[in-house]
């Protein structure tokens, strides 16, 4: 009984396959089509070969980070189109976590993250840019970001008061804040705990009346926000610029006391000293160190390679603010500025 | 405080062996007595909150352990020579399998799966099959769906290839079963947050560290349901087969396991439903795929996509959960018909018909090949986005605020977090630590006995021991507060189910679409109809949990033999009697394990509550990916499966003394 299931299954599996490998030979194209999506995963290594391959590409193919928001998918995009049509490279994305990015570019998986916003990841630097020396920082990407609170602008406007901290000394003003999680003081809202954040500390040493409450991740704070513009409700928290919600929803930043010498020497102590403003963030670029080695033009490249704020904002803007139609968005910007292009490359 | 637990333990009957009876009632409770006067004297000694040097140095140690590894990753022979092998073998694996499936092509694998459901499941499950997998098609994302296919089924197999013998292991020795239900238990509750950083500097980004996270999280309900199976095969079965001269191999293969078959493929149905409930999280770490979709939907606040990417993971979920496991093999209303496995009836085939099979595949594949398109033509797609989103927009203009008498989700959230939440945090936060350990073991002693308290107190002592104790308060506030909102909704449901085939036909889909459903595409509008904060995440942990409790509430009545209940029909018992007095003692058993599961499910979410706002111990664990700060992220993992084993094990207790089992073990 068992012999006979055994030599079934045995038949079974060898015509399965049989069935496979027919059907697969085919066209050996169909195997890269995914290249021309904007977002390939990580689909192993037939694909990648075989990509580079049909598109006879001089260098060995390599795979760039996508962070989960806009702008770096942008970033990364825009440096696919130029690799594939100008320097012959295949380009692999990978969607993936900024902080799982790290180990990617450690042991050589991810070849370069185009879009690190310092203020996240002053510990992987220590770790593989400074100590380890797997990963390199090759240089500023352009755009600078800058956290800081923000109110809706309907509030604002209803009270113009409320655009600087002082105003939120007052009880009364900052009760207008309140929710049930926050009870009698005013609730200062923030996002993703993954961001930086002095929050608690700002609110602690300029002695104001309001509860820290942590939203737990970006969606539930931008839901809050949209929440709060419906309801016209006040609402009180951290954000930041760029973000493609500004073009949706009006925030006001509210002014915070300047940045100091002090509070610098607070926030790298982590003393819980801090009492100003955010400081601006210089985002940057950074390569797993082999990729000089395995593709040393598409290293050249992405050193140079650079974007504004504004051309960022251009691109972002041609896909709608959709990370899922940056690809097609990449193409059309790069056709249209060959002269920014020719710099990179040159 | 013990004084007010007392009344409530004489109602309980307690474990009551031959030797306690004979002894007087109030003699059971001087021990415990005892003990818990010791805690307090203790406790007040220490003082009102967990002593300093009361510290277990986990953060610390664990960072140096994580920095160590992340420094040696290339170097140690630990990795050139194990780890790096086998996320090797874990990436082509995975890939191969990607492969395979894109080059079969749309109309290639809907052959596939409909010829695999037809041998398994019969028609029906053929065309569950076929027109759930088609659906993600349909939805525009089939490559997508693939990939995260590809990924699933590598993860089920190694989760399976490791859970089913130690399941079997587990059912057929006791000493084994109690260790590693201590595992499982930490396995589940233990959120995928805490193993993911650490997956990836193991054995790679992508897919190789999302199949062993995956398989992580999914192993626990095959070993369970495998040891379940074997554990509830009737006494006079192995009586019978032993006195026939069964070996104890034959006895298992031939009488255990076979009557086991019910619940190992139970088993094989949940590992699936629960594989799939990690693919959002697994997006995270680089494989693509639908999660990713998902994550970016909700990144962008955009409920439509999110749902779309959601319904399509659903989709491919129920379409492998119905070919493997055959819906006549599950849904058949009597179980102990013998009936041949799906796997058999698979390799039972006929030679000429897996050729034709073969050949059935290949031609549609080269078919695909020839119109060479990757995904389905424009013209059979749709996508729903919009109107999912006019509908949850809908739902958020009129259900907020001025419903009638009940006044909207908005004051439900406000007078939940005022009313129940708050004042259940502040008196566990306020209380002196002692305080809540005295009252936890007393009724952990009340409950299951020294054994239990002894276990209970080691759990709380080492949550204070992380340094976590005032966030695993909040958490425990919160998880209680869901765990009872979830119950009251899940078992009436489940009655209902369990004694109406219509109801059970009818549920079965949605408790699926539930299960698998990933929370992400619920949180955003939980959040616009609750609030930030701690309602919308006790909102999406009861949507999460219910399913478990309506399953295994229905499963037990199902399971009551026919015997009893014909005896009280015949004795004139009304429907309303035989349920209360037969079936629901008798599914007894399966009905707190339904109560276990919802908590088991309720602290699984405790993380994901952690995202919309919840805060505690779920928010302490997201930061040992986002910060990584993994030290951080493990103390608070471990206390969440500390908590878990405290909750568990009582609640466990509860349904094991119950007559429910002595009845069916009696029975002649």
């Amino acid at each position: 009984m068992r012999n006979r299931y055994v030599r079934v299954r045995v038949r079974v599996l060898v015509v399965g396959a049989l069935a496979v490998v027919a059907a697969a030979c085919g066209s050996s194209k169909s195997t890269n089509a995914s290249s021309g999506g904007p977002t390939t995963a990580a689909a192993g290594g037939a694909v990648t070969t075989a990509a580079a391959a049909a598109s006879g590409a001089t260098g060995k193919a390599i795979t760039l980070a996508i962070n989960p928001w806009t702008g770096s998918a942008v970033d990364a995009n825009v440096a696919k189109v130029v690799l594939e049509s100008k320097l012959g490279t295949t380009v692999n994305l990978v969607e993936i976590d900024e902080n799982a990015a790290w180990p990617g570019l450690d042991d050589g998986s991810i070849d370069a993250n185009l879009e690190i916003w310092p203020s996240g990841h002053a510990k992987d630097k220590t770790t593989y840019i400074d100590e380890k020396k797997t990963v390199e920082d090759i240089g500023l990407l352009g755009p600078n970001a800058k956290i800081g609170w923000y109110v809706p602008s309907f509030v604002a406007d209803a009270d113009p008061k409320l655009k600087t901290w002082e105003a939120f000394k007052d009880p009364a003003e900052a009760k207008k804040f309140a929710t049930a999680e926050s009870g009698d003081q005013g609730q200062f809202l923030m996002g993703d705990p993954s961001y930086v954040s002095y929050d608690q500390d700002i609110i602690n040493n300029l002695k104001l009346p309001l509860k820290y409450v942590v939203a737990g991740s970006e969606a539930a704070l931008i839901t809050a926000i949209q929440q709060a513009e419906k309801d016209k409700k006040p609402l009180l928290l951290q954000f930041w610029q760029p973000h493609w919600l500004h073009s949706k929803v009006k925030l006001t930043e509210i002014k915070l006391p300047d940045v100091t010498p002090a509070c610098d020497a607070s926030a790298a102590a982590k003393d819980g000293k801090y009492a100003c403003d955010y400081p601006v963030d210089h985002l940057y670029k950074a390569a797993s160190v082999k990729l000089a080695t395995k593709n040393a033009k598409a290293y050249a490249f992405l050193k140079k390679f650079q974007l504004t704020t504004e051309q960022q904002n251009e691109i972002a803007g041609l896909a709608d603010g959709d990370a899922k139609s940056a690809a097609t968005a990449a193409k059309t910007w790069v056709d249209k500025n060959p002269d920014i292009v020719k710099a990179w490359i040159g | 405080m013990s004084t007010a637990t007392l009344p409530t333990s004489r109602a309980t009957t307690g474990p009551t062996s031959a030797a306690s009876t004979a002894r007087p009632r109030w003699h059971r409770f001087v021990e415990p007595a005892i003990v818990i006067a010791a805690i307090a004297v203790i406790g007040m000694v220490v003082g009102h909150a967990p002593p300093t040097w009361l510290d277990a140095h986990v953060k610390p140690e664990v960072d140096r352990l994580y920095s160590w590894i992340v420094h040696h990753r290339q170097s140690s022979v630990l990795f050139t020579g194990f780890f790096n092998p086998l996320g090797t073998a874990l990436r082509s694996l995975t890939s191969a399998t990607l492969w395979v499936l894109r080059a079969l092509r749309w109309p290639g694998v809907l052959t596939l799966v409909g010829l695999v459901g037809h041998r398994t499941g019969g028609r029906q499950a053929a065309i569950v099959g076929v027109a759930t997998m088609a659906g993600c098609g349909v939805l525009g994302l089939w490559d997508h769906a693939m990939i995260s296919l590809a990924l699933m089924i590598v993860s089920v197999l190694v989760a399976l290839l490791v859970g089913v013998p130690l399941g079997i292991w587990a059912g057929l020795n006791d000493r084994a079963d109690r260790v590693l239900r201590s595992f499982l238990d930490a396995a589940q509750v233990l959120p995928a947050f805490v193993y993911l950083l650490p997956a990836v500097v193991l054995v790679g980004i992508g897919f190789p560290a999302a199949v062993i996270a995956t398989a992580i999280f999914a192993v626990a309900p095959a070993v369970r349901l495998t040891a379940h199976g074997l554990r509830s095969v009737p006494v006079v079965a192995n009586e019978v087969g032993s006195s026939f001269g069964c070996t104890r191999r034959q006895l298992l293969a031939k009488v255990q396991l076979p009557l086991a078959r019910r619940a190992i493929l139970l088993g094989l149905n949940q590992v699936i439903m629960m594989a799939f409930g990690i693919v959002v999280i697994a997006s995270l770490i680089g494989t693509g795929g639908l999660g990713n979709d998902v994550l970016n939907g909700m990144q962008k606040v955009d409920v439509g996509r999110a749902f779309t990417a959601g319904l399509a993971i659903v989709l491919a979920a129920i379409a492998l959960d119905r070919i493997t496991t055959g819906s006549r093999a599950v849904a058949s209303v009597t179980p102990r018909q013998p009936r041949t496995s799906a796997v058999q009836r698979a390799l039972s085939a006929k030679p000429w018909r897996a050729l034709a099979a073969a050949i059935v595949i290949a031609v549609a594949a080269v078919i695909g090949k020839v119109t060479n398109t990757r995904e389905f033509p424009s013209a059979l797609r749709i996508n729903p986005s919009r109107s999912i989103n006019d509908v949850v927009r809908w739902i958020n203009d009129h259900f907020r605020h001025g419903v009638p008498v009940v006044g909207g989700t908005g004051s439900f959230s406000d007078f939940l977090v005022i009313h129940l939440l708050t004042p259940l945090r502040e008196s566990f936060q306020h209380a002196p630590w002692w305080l809540v350990i005295a009252v936890i073991v007393a009724i952990a002693w009340v409950s299951g006995g020294r054994k239990l308290a002894t276990i209970c107190t080691a759990c709380l002592v080492g949550i204070a021991a992380l340094r976590v104790w005032n966030l695993a308060m909040d958490t425990l506030s919160q998880v209680l507060v869901a765990v009872v909102l979830a119950v009251v909704i899940a078992v009436p449901i489940g009655v209902l189910a369990g004694r109406s085939d219509r109801v059970e036909r009818l549920l079965r889909p949605l408790l699926d679409v539930a299960q698998v459903m990933p929370p992400f595409v619920y949180l955003v509008p939980v959040i616009f109809l609750f609030n930030v904060g701690r309602v919308p995440g006790v909102i999406a942990s009861v949507i999460y949990a219910v399913p478990p409790g309506v399953r295994l509430t229905s499963l037990g009545l199902r399971q009551v033999p026919t015997g009893p209940r014909e005896a009280a029909v015949s004795f004139g018992a009304t429907d309303r009697q035989e349920l209360i007095k037969v079936q629901l003692p008798l599914a007894l058993r399966s009905v707190m394990l339904g109560i276990n599961q919802t908590l088991i499910m309720v602290l699984s979410m405790v993380v994901v509550a952690g995202l919309v706002g919840a805060e505690a111990l779920g928010l302490e664990t997201v930061f040992g990916l986002t910060k990584s700060e993994i030290g951080r992220g493990v103390a608070g993992g471990l206390a969440i499966v500390l908590l878990a084993i405290v909750l568990d094990r009582i609640t466990q207790a509860w349904g094991a003394e119950k007559p429910g089992q002595r009845v069916t073990r009696e029975r002649p």
